[in-house]
């Protein structure tokens, strides 16, 4: 006892025996239920665990593997259900948001503007212009991209400009103009019509004359005067649009341009169209012309136009594209009307709003708010929209901008990002699949078999394998794809990149299939008389499993980036589907690499992380199954 | 190691015949009726089927499949490679300088990765867990995630656009005859798909020589050659590097042959005329006799990688002679 308390002095001397005698029982009540937490030595690991236990607890182990397989299912999420939240339609293009930068805030309109009022909300592609009844300018969104010289920032104001004494602001596609009390012009953003230059006879007439209203449209600007005279320059040498007719000129009320034309409210409450002839627009319905009706006030969209008369009567005409000319119905008398792109709108005297057309960039959806809100203004242009309330509070709906930018027809990256991701994913998935079962079926046939049919497969792989890759796979691609219809590609991709790929791992199997066969365990099954093929498939096949998982993780990533190479060519999945690949395929000029960076920036780090993610956890397998590689 | 060699030679025969047959197959496959492509659009249509008949009769594709094999075969042997469609010269003098510009590049590349792979490889394997040894393994394992095309976007990104130090791609045109200015731009316009393809093999195995390196110094006569009191110097260059010299020289062919592969997507991006820029052309204008042979090519290429490769074996390990 004595021996002991000098082998334990934290033990207290005065415990009684019963104490004692119950601690001992403790710690032998201790050892016999509770687990140890000490790590396990080698061999307790072997008779403790089952190998799956240890590989797994080997792969937790790494760190690096966690990363990569955490980083792998946000891929697969972001991929799989992204492309269930976020539907694509292929064919859609908008050609005016082509190559538009990235970012997300063309709604976020600063908070100054409700406390100064609203006078004038006018929007661009990709930016809002705002005056104020304080007579200031405020702006918000991102910069068009500008590749010629003539452009210059839509933020930048000069030091002269008269902020607080502006009159009239008006936003063309990708660019903006701004018109001073005392009449002088100002302009900002693309100049590549010279747009924003005033014409000398013009600059003569509004220092005399007051300006009734701005105009902006696709390269054209245009000016109101109070007298009713119209002036308009820009990007006009196909449309015309300048081209005023005499009985128009003096006589004009308000004015709007379209792509093609400028539709005109006269004196006398008729409707006037001029620039290019023949085009939905310009085929205005009779009694708008003939004086039949008298029209109060009408809006355009890009491609049909809208009018409201004396009577509250609507009338609409111009394309039938995205259901424009359906009216819904509605409750109420029409106060303002007005057209953003591809959608019109109509503001009713109880304060209510009434949106109809294309939905493409949420034109449709409303903010919450608008239920209950009485909205007094509403400006849309373009796919933006803001709501005045009467308390001057703003709800802004409709295109919030591309967080990852738009591509050379308008669609937007980060939806054919997903849905790309998902078709790249999966054709990866597949192909590998599909060279893992010939594989798996050469090289078990050939080492199981041996003799000719070994010598025979086996040189059949030397084939396929001395021919280089990618020259092959075009080859094959041209004349695959050549013979089926497109639908059909994207198996044929799947098919050709599994047929080419694998000889390698069919070669690995074989390998290790001879050398398994010689291992002392196929020795004493057979011994014991177990038959030759459960010898194969019981004893010998789950020991090359770990290797054929390993090699089948690592050669994924090689079939994701395959894919993504192949498309990038162009003889991989056919556009308008996406695919990581195929949306680098229009990023091989050098325009596009310098200025549209995020078309080939972006899809390209999407295939390094998947095949970053894919490759850390291949290794990470690697070193669990072999912990003796993980000790170099 | 001549009859070691001999027999290696011998047991590629089988191997080529096959490959011969198979790229046959595939051009054959091919959408598209080669004579009709070839004969003069501008033709009527009443002599236009006459023309047709001539056509195939002179390239002879009304005999059985077998026979225009055995008949291409013989042509081929026989220097005779057929007409280019697309360009409209006999494809010998058509490939002769994609061919050209093909193995210049790949021999450049393969000479800076040696350079670089085997002194950073071993310094990776004697202070394995150093600084250097992280950066390189990050390095590797980020280079062989990315796409080729990626790595050379970034670089002319980077070097062309930005920094405008090299060009964007394409390659220089000897307007006033090949003289020394000549060259040096051409050079100049190889640097960055070199850069590029560089990376790309340096990446994909510089790790396998490391672990080919640290092999070797576990072994045990490194601790003999240790214990006996030699220099580190000694130990790593003479005892530990030559034996890992076996497994680095079939990394290196191995790297090689991946090049050959994988420079047809750089070749694209930089606009290189070399093999692979010049069969995506001629994939795109269903040129038959050209892509055919530009397949055979490449893979007569890397079979010679291949056959370099058992040569270099037999220098570096003497113990293959015996077999």
């Amino acid at each position: 006892m004595e021996k002991k308390t000098v082998h334990e002095p934290n033990t207290h001397p005065k415990e009684s025996t019963g104490v004692k005698l119950g601690k001992s029982f403790g710690s032998m009540f201790k050892r016999l239920f509770v687990r140890e937490k000490d790590p396990l030595s080698v061999l307790e690991e072997e008779a403790l665990q089952t190998p799956t236990q240890t590989i797994i607890k080997n792969f937790i182990r790494t760190k690096l593997g966690v990363v990569g397989v955490v980083a792998f299912i946000l891929i697969l999420l972001f991929s799989f259900v992204g492309s269930e939240l976020r539907p694509i339609d292929e064919s859609y293009q908008e050609p005016a948001l082509s190559n538009v930068r990235p970012g997300a805030n063309y709604l976020k309109y600063p908070s100054a503007i409700v406390k100064e009022g609203v006078k004038e909300i006018s929007s661009g592609i990709s930016f809002s212009v705002a005056l104020t009844n304080q007579g200031n300018v405020y702006i918000w969104g991102k910069q068009p991209i500008y590749l010629s010289g003539r452009a210059t920032s839509i933020f930048k104001l000069p030091k002269d400009f008269p902020q607080g004494k502006i009159a009239h602001i008006a936003a063309g596609d990708r660019f903006w103009v701004a018109i001073s009390e005392d009449g002088k012009f100002y302009g900002f953003g693309y100049n590549n019509f010279s747009q924003l230059e005033v014409p000398q006879n013009v600059k003569m007439k509004i220092q005399t004359t007051a300006v009734r209203q701005l105009l902006a449209g696709e390269g054209v600007t245009g000016i109101l005067l109070e007298n009713g005279e119209i002036y308009i320059w820009g990007s006009t040498l196909a449309t015309r649009q300048d081209i005023v007719p005499a009985a128009y000129q003096g006589r004009i009320v308000h004015a709007e341009i379209t792509p093609l034309n400028v539709v005109v409210l006269l004196d006398d409450g008729t409707i006037g169209v001029f620039g290019t002839e023949g085009n939905e627009i310009s085929d205005i319905p009779e009694e708008l012309t003939d004086g039949s009706v008298k029209v109060v006030d009408f809006t355009t969209s890009g491609r049909a136009a809208m009018a409201l008369d004396s009577e509250g009567k609507l009338h609409i005409w111009g394309s039938v594209m995205h259901g424009l000319l359906n009216i819904p119905e509605f409750e109420g008398n029409v106060v303002d009307l007005f057209g953003g792109k591809n959608n019109f709108g109509l503001l009713l005297d109880n304060g209510e709003l009434v949106y109809w057309g294309a939905n493409h960039f949420n034109q449709l959806k409303m903010p919450k708010e608008a239920k209950h809100t009485k909205y007094v203004a509403v400006y849309s242009d373009i796919f933006q929209n803001f709501a005045v309330a009467e308390d001057g509070t703003i709800s802004a709906w409709g295109h919030e901008g591309f967080i990852f930018g738009s591509d050379q027809f308008g669609r937007d990256n980060l939806t054919r990002l997903i849905h790309g991701g998902r078709i790249s994913l999966t054709v990866g998935a597949i192909a590998m699949i599909i060279s893992v079962i010939i594989a798996l079926i050469i090289g078990l046939v050939s080492g199981y078999f041996g003799g000719w049919v070994d010598n025979v497969l086996m040189r059949f792989t030397d084939v396929v394998i001395s021919i280089p890759f990618m020259p092959l796979a075009i080859t094959l691609s041209t004349i695959v794809t050549g013979s089926v219809p497109e639908m059909y590609r994207i198996y044929m991709i799947m098919v050709i990149l599994g047929f080419l790929n694998w000889p390698g791992l069919a070669r690995l199997i074989r390998a290790h299939l001879l050398l398994e066969r010689e291992k002392d365990f196929v020795l004493a099954a057979r011994a014991l008389g177990v038959k030759q093929r459960n010898i194969m498939v019981r004893h010998i096949l789950p020991n090359i499993f770990n290797l054929v998982i390993v090699n089948v993780t690592l050669g994924y990533a090689s079939a994701l980036l395959m894919e993504s190479a192949l498309s990038f060519l162009g003889f991989g999945v056919a556009p308008p589907t996406p695919s990581w690949g195929n949306m680098l395929d229009s990023a091989q000029k050098s325009t596009v690499i310098e200025y549209y960076w995020w078309r080939w920036v972006i899809p390209g780090l999407a295939v390094v992380f998947a095949a970053l993610s894919v490759n850390l956890i291949g290794d990470a397998l690697r070193d669990a199954m072999d912990p003796k590689a993980s000790e170099k | 190691m001549l009859k070691y060699l001999a027999k290696r030679l011998i047991s590629m025969i089988p191997v080529v015949i096959a490959i011969t047959i198979i790229i046959f197959a595939l051009v054959k496959a091919m959408p598209g009726d080669p004579a009709r492509m070839m004969i003069n659009p501008a033709l009527k249509e009443e002599q236009r089927e006459a023309a047709y008949r001539a056509m195939r009769e002179k390239l002879g594709l009304d005999y059985p499949m077998p026979v225009q094999y055995v008949k291409w075969i013989a042509a081929t042997l026989s220097g005779d490679l057929g007409w280019s469609s697309m360009n409209n010269r006999p494809v010998k003098e058509v490939i002769a300088e994609p061919l050209r510009n093909t193995l210049i590049l790949n021999v450049f590349v393969t000479i800076c990765e040696i350079a670089v792979i085997l002194p950073v490889g071993v310094v990776m394997a004697v202070r394995r867990g150093s600084l250097i040894d992280k950066f390189w393994q990050v390095f590797s394992l980020i280079g062989y995630s990315m796409p080729s095309f990626f790595i050379g976007l970034s670089l002319i990104f980077i070097f062309a656009l930005k920094l405008k130090l090299l060009p964007p791609g394409s390659m220089p045109i000897a307007a006033y005859g090949k003289d020394l200015a000549y060259y040096l731009s051409w050079f100049k316009y190889m640097l960055l798909p070199m850069l590029s393809l560089t990376i790309i093999s340096i990446a994909g195995s510089i790790r396998y020589v490391r672990n080919a390196m640290i092999e070797a110094l576990s072994q045990d006569y490194i601790r003999t050659a240790r214990s006996k009191g030699l220099s580190e110097k000694v130990v790593i260059y003479s005892h530990a590097f030559r034996n890992a010299l076996i497994p680095i020289s079939t990394i290196i062919i191995m790297s090689v042959f991946a090049l050959l592969s994988g420079s047809a997507i750089t070749e694209q991006v930089f606009a290189w005329k070399g093999i692979g820029y010049t069969l995506v052309l001629a994939l795109n204008n269903r040129d038959y006799m050209l892509v055919i042979t530009l397949n055979l090519l490449s893979t007569m290429l890397a079979i010679t990688a291949n056959i370099v490769a058992d040569i270099t074996y037999g220098i570096v390990d003497p113990r293959i002679k015996l077999e």
